[in-house]
């Protein structure tokens, strides 16, 4: 199941790209949200290392933890993260940024990758997610 | 795990997925849903209890025949729960747009 969504932003794609391993900066807008306040933002930005944003929602700190797996500067970023207090299941966020005039356009696909699932078969989650209302209405057989 | 983890991992598979196709079709019985497959009946039932993990498929019996069907609820929980990602994606992403454009006034205010 992969879901996608892409967006323009005026800034240059190395302002946009920066946004999300800046400590300063992410910890505005990436996973915080509007209720609550961001605690911690810690960000080893090197592949391999780790990142973890602690929100505070009514009192209860909400730890989105993850790992990057890909960084090529204003180009493209891949990390997994979790929400350990909803779900153990990490999952796979690649954002890739392509010049756009004076900004950048962004498309940001979130993969879900689980755990028995991932070193099996290549089928599977891409467009289930569009195909599931069709598949209540029309059913091949 | 909770519901969504099992109904996501039930969805994950294309036999499972089949098995749902043929069950949204109507009622049937275990032999009948493997009858498509080229897998053993014991697959098929791992299979289907997989399906019942995630409450997608509904058991009853009827005598000796167990009869199969598809609760399609969960599906919309499934479909919901992914939606619900979209938006989360697209409110961060405003956040960091908006981020953004409040940095540019506040360096446009410095040089004036």
């Amino acid at each position: 199941m992969t879901i996608q969504v892409t967006r323009s932003f005026e800034a240059s794609p190395e302002r946009v790209f920066d946004a999300w391993l800046d400590p300063q900066k992410a910890g505005q807008w990436l996973f915080a949200t509007p209720s609550g306040q961001m605690v911690r933002v810690e960000i080893d930005a090197r592949v391999g290392g780790s990142f973890v944003f602690t929100d505070r929602r009514d009192g209860e700190d909400v730890d989105h933890v993850g790992e990057y797996l890909e960084i090529d500067r204003a180009r493209r970023l891949v990390f997994h993260f979790r929400v350990p207090k909803f779900s153990a299941q990490n999952t796979r966020v690649s954002i890739d940024i392509v010049p756009e005039g004076s900004g950048c356009h962004l498309t940001l696909t979130h993969d879900d990758v689980l755990p028995e699932y991932a070193s099996g078969s290549q089928a599977g989650w891409t467009g289930i997610l569009n195909k599931l209302a069709e598949f209540l209405k029309e059913p091949l057989y | 795990m909770n519901n969504l983890d099992h109904i996501l991992i039930a969805l994950a598979d294309p036999t499972r997925r089949a098995i749902l196709q043929r069950l949204s079709a109507g009622e049937a019985r275990v032999t009948e849903l493997a009858h498509p497959f080229a897998i053993s009946l014991n697959s098929v039932s791992k299979h289907i209890r997989m399906l019942e993990r995630a409450h997608l498929v509904h058991r009853r019996r009827a005598g000796r025949e167990h009869l199969l069907s598809l609760n399609a609820a969960p599906l919309d929980h499934a479909a919901a729960w992914m939606e619900s990602q979209r938006l989360l994606w697209n409110s961060r992403l405003n956040a960091l747009d908006a981020m953004l454009k409040t940095e540019d006034k506040k360096k446009k205010g410095r040089s004036r």
